[in-house]
C-alpha cells in the first residue's frame, strides 16, 4: 500500500510530464479480437484490487499465483489498487496486461478503448461460470465480452461490537445517527460511495423515487449529497487504502463504517470487531478481469483468465477477499458452509446487491424524460462534500 | 593497446580525442556551454516547457465518459477557481495550514538553530546537526504512517496526554499540520543555522556593550541579519506545505488540501484540465511570496 | 580609581590566561596594555568589559562591583579589534546604535551620532554600509560607535593592528587627541611597544597572564624591574651575574640601553662584529671579552663612521647608567 502512495506521488510529480502523454494519447478503440493462443511469454502484469493474485508473500498459506507461474511459465508481477479511479489511471500507463475492475470502471475501459474483446472459446472455464454473471451491462458491449467474472460480493458494515451499542442493522447508524460516533465514523473515499447515501434514501425516503442508486437525476443527488454532508461532519476519516482502515479500527479511531470482507479478515483477533449486511442491501461489486488492447503479454493474459475461473483457483481467491465465487464448482474447494455465507449462485440474493456502475447521463434505470448524473457531476460532488 | 604503448604514445601521439581536448582547453567558453548544455536543456526544455503545457491544458476540458483530454479552448477551468466556494474553502484552507506550519517551525527553528550555532560546544553541535539531518534520511511515508501511529487513539501521543486530561488531536488538521511541521522543521533550521553561522558572534558582544539587553540584541541585530535565512526556510516550510496531499491523507483525517483536490482531479475524476486549472493556485500563490521576498535577498540564501 | 582589578585570574579548563592580577587605572588616564601574543591581554579587557566571568577575583568600576555584571550594565565601551560593525545598519545607524537602545529621541541621537562622527572625519559616509568603506574609515567609525554614548572609560583592543603603518601612526595622533578631548579613560591594547610609548600615561608590561611591571613609558624604559621588560621595551644589553661581576664588579643580573654606550678614546677594548645603518643612528654589534653588547651612536657623530668590522674600538659603559634588574 506504500508503494501504492508512491506510485501516486510519482503520478503527480509527473504530472507536468504526463500531459504530453495524456493529451496525445488518442483512444485506439482495437476491435481485434484473438482467434487462437500462441506460445506464452513467461511474463505477466496485473493489476487488481488487493488480494486478487496472492503468491504467499503476503501469508505463505494463501497463494494461487505460484501454482499459475509452474503449469504456465508466465511470472506475474501483481499491483494492487485502492480504487477503481486509480485503477483507471494506472492502466492507462499501459505497463498492465491485465487488469481485475469493477463495474464502476469496465465500462469506462471498453469506452476508452483500453481492453480487448475476448473469445471465450479460448477460456475454458469460461463455460463453468454461473450464467447470471455472464453477458451483463457491466462486461459486454454490443454482444462482445470483454470481462471473465472474478467474483462478487458487497460492501459491509464493520462496527466495534464494545462501542457500538446496540448492534445496528441499518446503514443509519452511519447516516442520520452518525452523530453518536461523532469523528469515529469511517467511509470509503471514492465518487462511487455516494450511491450508498443514494441506496440508503432509496429505503427510507421513497418519495425521492429513487429506483437505481446509479442513476441519480440533479435532484436525486442533491439529496444524497445534503445526506452526506451531514456525514462529514461525523466522519473522522475516509479511506480508500485498506491497511489504513484496518489500523483505524484497531486504534479505535474508527468505530463503525463501510467495509470489504477481507479488511474484517485481516483484522488481528483482538480486535473487537464485526461486519454485517444491512437490511436496506448494500452496494457491491462484481469484478471481471480485462486485457490491455495493447497487452504485451496477450497470451499468458488468457492463460490467468482461464485459470482464475477454474473451481480450485477461484476458491482460493475469493474466499480470501471474502466474496462469492463465480463457478459453483469452486464451492468444494472453499471451506465449508463458505458458499452459503456469501449466497454463491443465488441469483436472487445477487440481484439485491447493488453493483458498483459508472453512473452516467443516460439513466441506467430507463428513465428518458431527465436526464442523469454522470460520474465526473459525482466526482465533483464527492469533493464538495469533503469540502 | 599495451600500457606500455598507451604512456609511450600519449606523450606524443595526436589521438583525436587529444585533438578536442586541447581544442576545449583553449576555447574556454565553448567548454562552459557544453558544460552547462544538459542542465540548460533540462531546465529550459524539460521543466518549463512541461510546466507551460500545464498551463495551458488548464485551459482544455475533457471527454466526460472516457476521461481523455480534448483540446477546446475555454476559461470554464479557471472561472471555477473563482466562482466555486470549495475552491476558495480549500485554498483557504491549505494556506493557513501552510502559514501556521511555518510559523511554527520559525519559532521552533529559532532557538534550536541559535544554539547549535553559538551556544553548544564542537561535539553537542554534533550531535545535533546529526539529529536534526537523521530524520531527512527517512522516507517521508515512513514519517507520516510513524506519525499516524504517534496521533492515533492508541498513540504514544495520547499516552502521554491523558494523565493531563488532554487528547492527541488525532487524525485532524492540526494532526496534519503537527506531522507537517516535523517534516519540514530540517529544512528550516537548516538555513537559519547557516545565517547564524555568519553572524560574527562578537556582533553580539558589541551589541550588548553599547547596552542591548538580550531580547534587544535579538530583535535589532541577530533576527535582521539572518531575516534572509528565515526567508529561505519559509519558503521551503510554506511550498512543501502547500502542495503536500499525502500527509493530510494519513493523518489528516477527512480533510482535504489543494494538492487532495489536483490529485482527486487526476486520479480519480480523471480531468488533466481542471488539475491543471487548480495547480495554478499554488504556483500564483507561490509568485506572489517569491515576489515580496525577493528584495530581501532570501533568494541568495537557497 | 576609575578601574581596580584585585586578585582576578581567568582559568579557561585548566589553561590559566590571566592569573593573581592585581591593576588600578585613574581616571582620564591612557593605559596601555603591553605584550606578546597570548599574554592576556585582551582576556583582561574582557573581563573589564564583561564578555568573560573571571574565575576568582573582583573588578570595580569607578568604585562600584561590577565583577558579575552584564556588559550592558558597565559603564564601558570597547572598540573590537575588527570593528564588529553592523553589516545590516549604515554607518550613521551603526553609530546611533547604543542611544538607540537607551531609547534617546530621534532627532537628539542623530545630532550626537553625526557629532561623534564629526570628531572622527567620517560625518562624509553617513550612509555608506560597513561593506563600503576602507579598514581605517571602520575603524573610525568602531571608534564614533563607542564614544557617542559618552562612556567613562574605553576600552581598545589592539585597535591599530590591521591598518598600515602610515595610516596607524596618523591614526594615534587622532587617538591621543580625542583622549584628551574628552577627557575619558582609556585602556589600550598593543603589541607594538612604540605605540605603547608614544600613547601612554603608563603602561603594563603582560607577560603569561601576569604583569610584570606598570610604569610610565620613561619608567619602563629607563629602569625595567625585569629582564623581559627590558627585552620587550627597546633594545637592551643584559648582562648575567657573572657578566657583570666581570664587567663592572656587581654581582648582580643588569643591564644598560645600547645609546647609553659610548664608544671613543677610552674605556674598554672590543671588536666590532657588525655595523648598522638605521639613519639616525648606527648599531654596533660588539664583541667585549666573552659578551656581546649592542651599541648605537648618532648617525652625525663623525667617528662613528670609522669603526669598521673587524676595527678595534674602546667602549665606556657608565656604572650609573647600569640598571639592577630582578
Ligand atoms: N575562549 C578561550 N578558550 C580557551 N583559551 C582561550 C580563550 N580565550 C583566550 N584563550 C587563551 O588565553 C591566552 C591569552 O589570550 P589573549 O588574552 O587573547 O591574549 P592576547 O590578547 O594577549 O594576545 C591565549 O593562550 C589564548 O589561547
Ligand atoms: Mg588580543
Amino acid at each position: 500500500m506504500k508503494l501504492k502512495k508512491v506510485k501516486a506521488l510519482a503520478v503527480v510529480a509527473a504530472l507536468s510530464i504526463a500531459l504530453t502523454g495524456c493529451a496525445a494519447g488518442a483512444s485506439n478503440t482495437a476491435g481485434t479480437m484473438l482467434d487462437k493462443l500462441g506460445a506464452n511469454e513467461k511474463s505477466l502484469t496485473l493489476l487488481g484490487w488487493p488480494g486478487y493474485a496472492e503468491d504467499g508473500s503476503n501469508d505463505p498459506k494463501v497463494d494461487w499465483v505460484t501454482p499459475f507461474e509452474k503449469e504456465t511459465g508466465c511470472q506475474v508481477t501483481f499491483k494492487p489498487y485502492g480504487t477503481s479511479d486509480e485503477a483507471l489511471s494506472l492502466f492507462k500507463t499501459g505497463q498492465y496486461d491485465a487488469i481485475a475492475a469493477s463495474g464502476d470502471a469496465t465500462l469506462r475501459l471498453i469506452a476508452g478503448g483500453s481492453v480487448q474483446p475476448l473469445n471465450t472459446k479460448l477460456i475454458p472455464s469460461y463455460t463453468g461460470v454461473y450464467s447470471f454473471l455472464k453477458n451483463r451491462n457491466w462486461n459486454t458491449v454490443d454482444g462482445k465480452t470483454y470481462g471473465v467474472p472474478h467474483g462478487y460480493g458487497a460492501n459491509l458494515l464493520m462496527y466495534n461490537t464494545k462501542v457500538v451499542t446496540p448492534a445496528p442493522t441499518s446503514w443509519s447508524v452511519v447516516f442520520d445517527g452518525a452523530s453518536k460516533y461523532k469523528g469515529k465514523v469511517t467511509a470509503y473515499d471514492s465518487p462511487i460511495y455516494i450511491a450508498d447515501a443514494a441506496l440508503y434514501l432509496m429505503k427510507h425516503q421513497p418519495a425521492l423515487g429513487i429506483k437505481n442508486p446509479y442513476a441519480l437525476d440533479d435532484k436525486q443527488l442533491a439529496a444524497a449529497v445534503t445526506l452526506l454532508k451531514a456525514q462529514r461532519a461525523n466522519v473522522g476519516e475516509y479511506w480508500s487504502d485498506y491497511l489504513k482502515s484496518i489500523q483505524s479500527f484497531e486504534t479505535g479511531n474508527s468505530v463503525v463504517g463501510t467495509t470489504w470482507q477481507v479488511i474484517k479478515n485481516s483484522m488481528s483477533a483482538k480486535a473487537t470487531v464485526d461486519a454485517i449486511l444491512p437490511t436496506e442491501g448494500a452496494t457491491g461489486w462484481s469484478d471481471s478481469w480485462m486485457i490491455a488492447s495493447n497487452a504485451k503479454h496477450v497470451n499468458c493474459a488468457y492463460q490467468w483468465l482461464s485459470y482464475i475461473d477454474t473451481p480450485k483457483a477461484n476458491a482460493a481467491a475469493t474466499e480470501y477477499f471474502g466474496e462469492a465465487p463465480v463457478t459453483s464448482d469452486a464451492c468444494q474447494y472453499a471451506s465449508a458452509g463458505f458458499c452459503d455465507t456469501y449466497h454463491a449462485g443465488d441469483a436472487n440474493y445477487a440481484a439485491q446487491i447493488w453493483y458498483w456502475t459508472t453512473p452516467i447521463s443516460k439513466c441506467l434505470d430507463g428513465r428518458t424524460d431527465v436526464k442523469c448524473t454522470d460520474y465526473s457531476a459525482w466526482t465533483k460532488a464527492w469533493q464538495d462534500i469533503k469540502g | 593497446m599495451t600500457s606500455n604503448s598507451s604512456v609511450a604514445g600519449a606523450a606524443i601521439a595526436v589521438t583525436p580525442a587529444r585533438r578536442v581536448s586541447s581544442y576545449l582547453y583553449n576555447h574556454a567558453k565553448l567548454r562552459l556551454r557544453l558544460l552547462i548544455a544538459a542542465p540548460v536543456f533540462w531546465l529550459g526544455l524539460v521543466y518549463i516547457a512541461s510546466l507551460l503545457m500545464l498551463l495551458i491544458t488548464a485551459f482544455w476540458s475533457i471527454d466526460e465518459f472516457t476521461g481523455n483530454t480534448k483540446v477546446i479552448w475555454n476559461f470554464d477551468n479557471v472561472t471555477s477557481l473563482f466562482t466555486d466556494a470549495l475552491y476558495s474553502t480549500v485554498t483557504l484552507r491549505t494556506i493557513g495550514i501552510a502559514l501556521g506550519v511555518t510559523v511554527v517551525d520559525i519559532l521552533l527553528a529559532l532557538p534550536i538553530a541559535f544554539f547549535m550555532s553559538k551556544v553548544a560546544g564542537p561535539k553537542v553541535r554534533n550531535i545535533l546537526a546529526i539529529s536534526v539531518l537523521l530524520p531527512l534520511w527517512a522516507s517521508y511515508l515512513v514519517k507520516a504512517y510513524a506519525w499516524r501511529s504517534v496521533l492515533s487513539n492508541k498513540g504514544v501521543l495520547q499516552w502521554i496526554l491523558e494523565p493531563l486530561g488532554l487528547n492527541t488531536p488525532g487524525y485532524s488538521l492540526f494532526g496534519a499540520a503537527i506531522t507537517l511541521g516535523y517534516m519540514w522543521l530540517p529544512y528550516v533550521i537548516l538555513p537559519i543555522f547557516g545565517g547564524l553561522e555568519k553572524v560574527p558572534g562578537n556582533l553580539l558582544e558589541a551589541s550588548s556593550d553599547l547596552g542591548a539587553k538580550t531580547f534587544t540584541t535579538i530583535r535589532r541585530v541577530i533576527l535582521p541579519i539572518i531575516l534572509p535565512s528565515i526567508i529561505a526556510g519559509s519558503i521551503f516550510a510554506f511550498s512543501l506545505t502547500l502542495g503536500d496531499y499525502i500527509t493530510i491523507n494519513i493523518v489528516g483525517g477527512a480533510n482535504q488540501m489543494l494538492g487532495n483536490l489536483i490529485y482527486t482531479n487526476v486520479g480519480t475524476a480523471n480531468n488533466l484540465p481542471m488539475a491543471a486549472a487548480l495547480a495554478l493556485i499554488p504556483i500564483a500563490i507561490m509568485f506572489v511570496y517569491l515576489g515580496s521576498v525577493r528584495r530581501t535577498g532570501a533568494l541568495n540564501n537557497l | 580609581m576609575a578601574i581596580s582589578i584585585r586578585g582576578v585570574s581567568k582559568k579557561f579548563g585548566d589553561f590559566t590566561a590571566v592569573d593573581q592580577l592585581n591593576l588600578e587605572i585613574g581616571s582620564g588616564e591612557f593605559f596601555s596594555m603591553l605584550g606578546p601574543s597570548g599574554s592576556g591581554k585582551t582576556t583582561v579587557l574582557r573581563l573589564i568589559a564583561g564578555f568573560d566571568l573571571p574565575t576568582a577575583g573582583t573588578i570595580s568600576l569607578d568604585g562600584e562591583d561590577v565583577t558579575n555584571k552584564a556588559p550592558f550594565d558597565r559603564n564601558v565601551n570597547t572598540v573590537f579589534q575588527d570593528y564588529a560593525l553592523f553589516p545590516h545598519l549604515n554607518v550613521i545607524e551603526n553609530v546611533e546604535y547604543g542611544l538607540r537602545v537607551r531609547k534617546v529621541g530621534r532627532e537628539e541621537r542623530r545630532a550626537r551620532a553625526l557629532a561623534a562622527l564629526e570628531k572622527v572625519h567620517l560625518a562624509d559616509f553617513a550612509e555608506r554600509k560597513p561593506a563600503q568603506l576602507s579598514g581605517g574609515q571602520r575603524q573610525r567609525v568602531a571608534l564614533a560607535r563607542a564614544i557617542v554614548v559618552e562612556p567613562k572609560i574605553l576600552l581598545l583592543d589592539e585597535p591599530l593592528g590591521a591598518l598600515d603603518l602610515k595610516l596607524r601612526e596618523s591614526m594615534q595622533i587622532e587617538l591621543k587627541e580625542l583622549q584628551r578631548d574628552l577627557g575619558i579613560t582609556f585602556v589600550f591594547v598593543t603589541h607594538d611597544q612604540d605605540e605603547a610609548l608614544t600613547l601612554s600615561d603608563r603602561i603594563a608590561i603582560f607577560n603569561q597572564g601576569k604583569i610584570e611591571q606598570i610604569g610610565t613609558p620613561h619608567e619602563l624604559y629607563e629602569k625595567p624591574a625585569t629582564e623581559f621588560v627590558a627585552r620587550f621595551v627597546g633594545t637592551a644589553n643584559v648582562f648575567t651575574a657573572a657578566q657583570s661581576q666581570n664587567l663592572f664588579g656587581v654581582n648582580k643580573k643588569t643591564m644598560i640601553r645600547p645609546e647609553q654606550i659610548e664608544l671613543g678614546a677610552t674605556g674598554q677594548e672590543a671588536t666590532v662584529m657588525e655595523s648598522i645603518y638605521l639613519g639616525s643612528s648606527i648599531r654596533f654589534i660588539l664583541k667585549l671579552a666573552d659578551t656581546q653588547v649592542i651599541a648605537e651612536v648618532s648617525a652625525s657623530d663623525e667617528n662613528a663612521k670609522t669603526y669598521r668590522r673587524n676595527s678595534t674600538v674602546k667602549v665606556n659603559m657608565s656604572k650609573t647608567d647600569l640598571v639592577e634588574l630582578d
